[in-house]
């Protein structure tokens, strides 16, 4: 035990590295969210408060832009599962000709450069006025949530033990009973997991909302790209990095709770 | 009892065509959206790029393509973003490896503090971390005023240079390089290690001539993931990087919505996609191969 304590120095120069790389950046955002009054070069802010949180709540655009990326997000999410859940599901089950090839084309997603894919996209959209469309966004953002979508129910699907399943029909059950009674609950775990990657991954989706749906689409995003190229007020930009953070720090809870790192990873690479 | 064998046989084959056909019905939605929103776009623009119109058709013409690569100001862009991508590469594998190796082999409970610190990137947005690294290493920002109340002079800010996209871009990286190499050293055993330190070799050898060739086509993988990254980012170049030269995100960008040129836009998005074709390549493979040991 000491022994190991003693050749740890390894271990704490990247834990304290890391420390102040990952943490101060963050931390400094949480602090200026709850500042009043912060001159340049006091280390610490001279007042804190709550007053500019009043503030922000109020702003018009501000709330404006949460329903926009709320309702896009869900928009898209839905539409992801109601179309990539039945096919992974033939994907995994059935026998059809293409399948392989059809399984494959995903993969087609990460063979370009996502921006580039965007503006080729883009050229496009604009021919056929879809540029500054809420349902063109909605349309390319579907086209990044179809990997998770797809593959990851995939996995389940052919993991579900097939001798249950026949077990179940052998005793009589219907099939749309073996498949809400035997199948589902084996899924749905990582059909929740798609949809909540899904969901975070679109929320926070800047680019395409940038490219093809500014200026009429306004999310939340695109709303602190503009508090960052132009608002006066600092604290302005930290709580709405607050506000915005929700999401994600949902996930990360369920992210502790459910998948380990390895799980994790696999979902985001 | 043969023809009841030859019904049996006939209707199960009925039941697979059906079923073949609910197959292909059941993925239709998906695999269209896959061809139109990018094999179509992709082929429209690598044909469009590569032809111009004439009085009797369309015919094969390079012209476009000229004009980018004698085009001082493109190059420009295109060199920046290709030197920002080999930092953050070089940056990326020089600070997960290290990160990886510990991880690895111990079993401390700093272990699993340094891994979620090393992980929480993951759960950071990009635009909330370009906000906070401006905070941070902007003018006047909070390591200004740590130097200051210390008594050192201030930092060149990296904000609006290069540097400021590369370290943002290393920061948001960091995760899922750190997730690809500690896959490929599950590979690089504990035994063979201690056997190489048994024999005196020191740490520098060990990595060199135990690790590094086992986990080679993993560098690879991670590089390439990098790359194409690299290569696709806008939002952390856009907010955190100069504007002249810019890299190719907020270039192609600025050239589609600014500058209205729909075909130059479309001639940077090709060079991009022939940069990363082969990296491009690495990745999807072992993405394809990562599936395959999954599910077999």
């Amino acid at each position: 035990m000491t022994r190991v304590m003693r050749l740890d120095w390894k271990g704490w120069l990247i834990a304290a590295l890391l420390t102040v790389a990952i943490l101060l950046p963050l931390v400094n955002v949480a602090v200026w969210s709850f500042t009043e009054v912060w001159r340049y070069p006091a280390v610490i802010p001279q007042k804190f408060g709550f007053r500019f949180w009043g503030d922000v709540l109020g702003r018009r655009d501000v709330r404006d832009a949460v329903m926009t990326s709320l309702s896009l997000a869900a928009i898209v999410t839905a539409l992801s599962a109601l179309i990539c859940l039945p096919a992974s599901y033939a994907f995994a089950r059935m026998n059809f000709p293409g399948r392989n090839l059809f399984f494959m084309s995903f993969l087609t997603v990460y063979a370009f450069p996502k921006f580039g894919l965007y503006i080729t996209i883009a050229t496009i959209f604009i021919g056929l006025g879809l540029i500054g469309n809420f349902w063109g966004v909605v349309l390319i953002q579907l086209v990044s949530t179809l990997m998770f979508m797809v593959w990851i129910p995939v996995s389940a699907f052919q993991n579900v033990d097939r001798r249950q399943e026949e077990a179940a029909r052998d005793v009589g059950a219907s099939p749309l009973r073996v498949f809400w009674s035997i199948t589902m609950p084996q899924v749905l775990p990582a059909i929740t997991a798609a949809v909540l990657l899904t969901f975070v991954n679109t929320f926070y989706e800047t680019e395409v909302a940038w490219l093809i749906g500014a200026p009429e689409v306004r999310t939340v995003p695109l709303l602190m790209i503009r508090f960052i190229n132009s608002e006066l007020i600092v604290q302005y930009g930290a709580i709405l990095s607050l506000i915005m953070w929700v999401p994600s720090f949902l996930l990360l809870i369920v992210a502790r709770r459910f998948l380990g790192a390895q799980a994790l990873g696999r979902a985001f690479a | 009892m043969s023809t009841v064998e030859a019904a049996t046989a006939a209707v199960k084959r009925r039941h697979v065509d059906g079923r073949g056909l609910i197959g292909l019905l059941l993925v239709a939605a998906p695999v269209t959206l896959i061809g139109a929103l990018i094999l179509w776009p992709v082929s429209v623009s690598v044909f469009d790029t590569l032809t111009v119109r004439g009085p009797d058709g369309r015919h094969f013409s390079l012209e476009s393509y000229r004009f980018f690569f004698s085009d001082g100001f493109s190059l420009r862009n295109l060199w920046l973003t290709i030197q920002v991508a080999a930092i953050c590469t070089v940056l990326l594998l020089v600070i997960s490896l290290p990160i990886a190796l510990y991880l690895r082999f111990s079993e401390t409970r700093l272990a699993g503090y340094i891994q979620a610190l090393a992980l929480f990137p993951l759960f950071v947005p990009s635009i909330l971390l370009a906000y906070a690294l401006i905070r941070t290493l902007g003018p006047n920002g909070t390591v200004d005023i740590l130097l200051t109340a210390v008594g050192l002079p201030k930092i060149p800010s990296p904000y609006l240079t290069p540097w400021g996209p590369i370290i943002g871009l290393v920061w948001d990286n960091l995760p899922l390089t750190l997730l690809i190499i500690l896959a490929g050293l599950s590979n690089v055993s504990r035994a063979s290690i201690d056997a190489a330190r048994d024999v005196g070799a020191g740490s520098f050898a060990v990595l060199w001539y135990i690790v590094l060739p086992r986990i080679r086509g993993t560098l690879l993988v991670a590089a390439s993931f990098i790359i194409l990254g690299l290569f696709s980012a806008f939002t952390l170049p856009y907010l955190l990087g100069p504007a002249v030269p810019e890299m190719m995100g907020p270039f192609m960008r600025r050239t589609i919505i600014e500058v209205d040129d729909p075909l130059q836009a479309r001639t940077q998005a090709v060079v991009t996609f022939m940069i990363c074709a082969l990296f491009a390549m690495f990745y999807v493979r072992s993405v394809a191969r990562t599936r395959r040991e999954q599910s077999s």
